[in-house]
């Protein structure tokens, strides 16, 4: 771990300059540039709230912001997850020509999805205050619970990364896995709240709400942010606590994975 | 020993069996690279799939040793030509110098020297501009924002690109980007530099220039420079020593000009050996 300290203020100038230049790249080769980060998450809540309404009845308080909260929280961890698989397959020009700790590209990626999420999270701002959520000190809750997003999503990233390199047709099968667990988690829905879940299968509920890692933070999100009012609607930090740990563990072995093993990934046929 | 005589064992000897030729290192000197029984298996590993890597037992990793026990030390300022036929280990030497492969035994000193890498197509990221891809390059070579950044005009200078530089690198052609990859480490100097067959690069004037900036950087007393080229006369013109390397294993170590003679002599004789079987070859067929 040493190391990784190390190599991150070694490289923390290609940490701050890249995921800017590529940002500033995405927005110059679209027509609508920056407004894009705004309008994918708004039309993608509008296309939930509006199948979830008025196709399913949903009739959860903030609705919308419960999307939206939902929706960006698992963007963030699906797009560091999906990018790890392929990341040595993009950067290959680079690690066949220089030496780079391939983990700063995992950074590099979480930094450039982080820039977006913080932006769209921006827009929660004036949401929040067209819903009237009402303010309460719970908002603060979501640091501790955006640093458990990052920690987790960085493991995913950097064991998917060494996988991906070895395993050809991985991106597949973490695609196929992802979607499952997007449905899994009550993006559009709340777990906590299915009735018939909790009276048939309480078991599957609580491993829903609690095992699944990105659950658990969106519920912990959902509460502290729009539900500060509800006394019932808290953050778990148990199990949040228990993510923490179990995700720097595997932060940890991701790591690891790359020291041990990083120097063949350039040859890698 | 002298240079005749290196010529007839060059030629004599079986390659694998023939004793190296060692270079009288001045041990007052002070040294800028040590490689000490340095050993590098290049492993293929085929990826596979996920029912093959869970399924299939063995191995999928093919082992090749493209380095086999190489020891030897430059000195600060010593300008080193690497030679050998293809796939004898040079360029496998040379990035396992610049920390991109890491040896399965020995060990590689820079003795706290910086290294740089000039290959043909430094990686860039085809979706971002020239201009992005120095300041990412450099930075990634281990050099400040600010260092780059006040070498900036002049890598944009040397390598001709013009208004080309704010265009993404995925747009260039194969010479264009070629020159931006030589130009970044052209200009970002480190103490220990590693050239490998970039003085092909670009068209005739660039060639020209090109060889003018690496003999300019080499005519600094305190640069530490490893060529890898299969231009004999290039080494000849550049290093003042030469290391000759045959299937992976250390086999002369001396003057440029010795080295390279007795290198070309084994090519020809090589060659003719293979002229001869092929001959040898054809007669059977007919015969």
């Amino acid at each position: 771990m040493r190391l990784f300290f190390s190599n991150l203020k070694k490289y923390k100038g290609y940490l701050g300059y890249a995921p800017v230049s590529i940002l500033k790249t995405e927005v110059a080769n679209t027509y609508l540039n920056w407004l894009w980060w705004f309008l994918e998450p708004l039309l993608f809540m509008l296309t939930y709230t509006l199948v979830a309404s008025f196709i399913f009845n949903q009739k959860i308080r903030f609705f919308p912001l419960f999307v939206f909260v939902g929706l960006n929280t698992w963007n963030y961890f699906d797009r560091c997850v999906k990018r790890g698989v392929v990341m040595m397959r993009h950067y290959k020009g680079i690690v066949t020509k220089t030496y780079v700790p391939k983990y700063i590209f995992a950074l590099v990626q979480m930094a450039l999805e982080g820039i977006k999420i913080a932006i769209s999270y921006l827009l929660l701002i004036p949401m929040m205050l067209i819903w009237k959520v009402p303010l309460t000190w719970h908002i603060l809750e979501c640091i501790p619970l955006f640093l458990v997003l990052l920690i987790i999503s960085f493991a995913g990233c950097t064991i998917m990364l060494h996988f991906g390199v070895f395993i050809s047709d991985l991106e597949k099968t973490v695609q196929v896995i992802l979607r499952l667990i997007f449905y899994l988690t009550g993006i559009f829905y709340d777990i906590g709240a299915n009735k018939r879940l909790a009276k048939e299968h309480p078991f599957a509920q609580t491993l829903l709400m609690k095992v699944n890692p990105v659950a658990c933070i969106m519920n912990g999100l959902r509460n502290c942010l729009l539900y500060g009012d509800d006394p019932e609607k808290t953050v778990d930090w148990l199990w949040v606590g228990i993510w923490a740990v179990i995700g720097l563990l595997l932060c940890t072995l991701g790591i690891h994975l790359i020291h041990k093993y990083e120097a063949g990934y350039a040859k890698v046929s | 020993m002298d240079d005749l005589e290196l010529m007839k064992n060059a030629q004599a000897a079986v390659p694998d069996e023939a004793p190296p030729v060692r270079y009288e290192y001045e041990a007052e000197a002070e040294p800028a690279l040590i490689i000490t029984d340095l050993h590098i298996i290049y492993r293929t590993i085929q990826s596979q799939t996920i029912f093959k890597a869970i399924f299939k037992k063995g191995s999928q990793i093919k082992k090749f040793e493209a380095v086999k026990g190489i020891s030897f030390t430059v000195k600060k300022g010593e300008i080193v030509g690497l030679i050998g036929k293809n796939g004898s280990g040079k360029s496998t030497l040379l990035r396992a110098v610049a920390n991109i492969f890491k040896p399965d035994s020995g060990s590689i000193d820079t003795c706290g020297n910086t290294v740089s890498l000039m290959a043909i197509g430094v990686g860039f990221q085809k979706e971002l501009s020239g201009k992005e891809n120095i300041y990412l390059s450099g930075m990634l070579l281990g050099y400040s924002r600010e260092y780059v950044e006040s070498r900036y005009d002049e890598i944009v200078e040397f390598s001709e690109l013009g208004d080309f530089i704010n265009a993404p690198v995925g747009t260039y052609s194969s010479g264009m980007y070629s020159k931006l990859a030589f130009s970044i480490t052209a200009i970002l100097e480190s103490d220990i530099i590693l050239v490998d067959e970039v003085l092909s690069v670009g068209d005739i004037n660039f060639k020209k220039k090109s060889f003018a900036r690496l003999k300019e950087m080499i005519d600094q007393e305190d640069k530490t420079v490893l060529i890898v080229s299969h231009n004999n006369d290039t080494i000849r013109n550049l290093c003042n020593r030469a290391i000759w390397i045959h299937n992976g294993v250390f086999k002369m170590d001396g003057d440029a000009n010795t080295v390279v003679d007795a290198y070309e002599v084994f090519m020809e004789a090589e060659a003719e050996k293979k002229r001869l079987a092929k001959k040898k070859e054809a007669a059977a067929i007919k015969g």
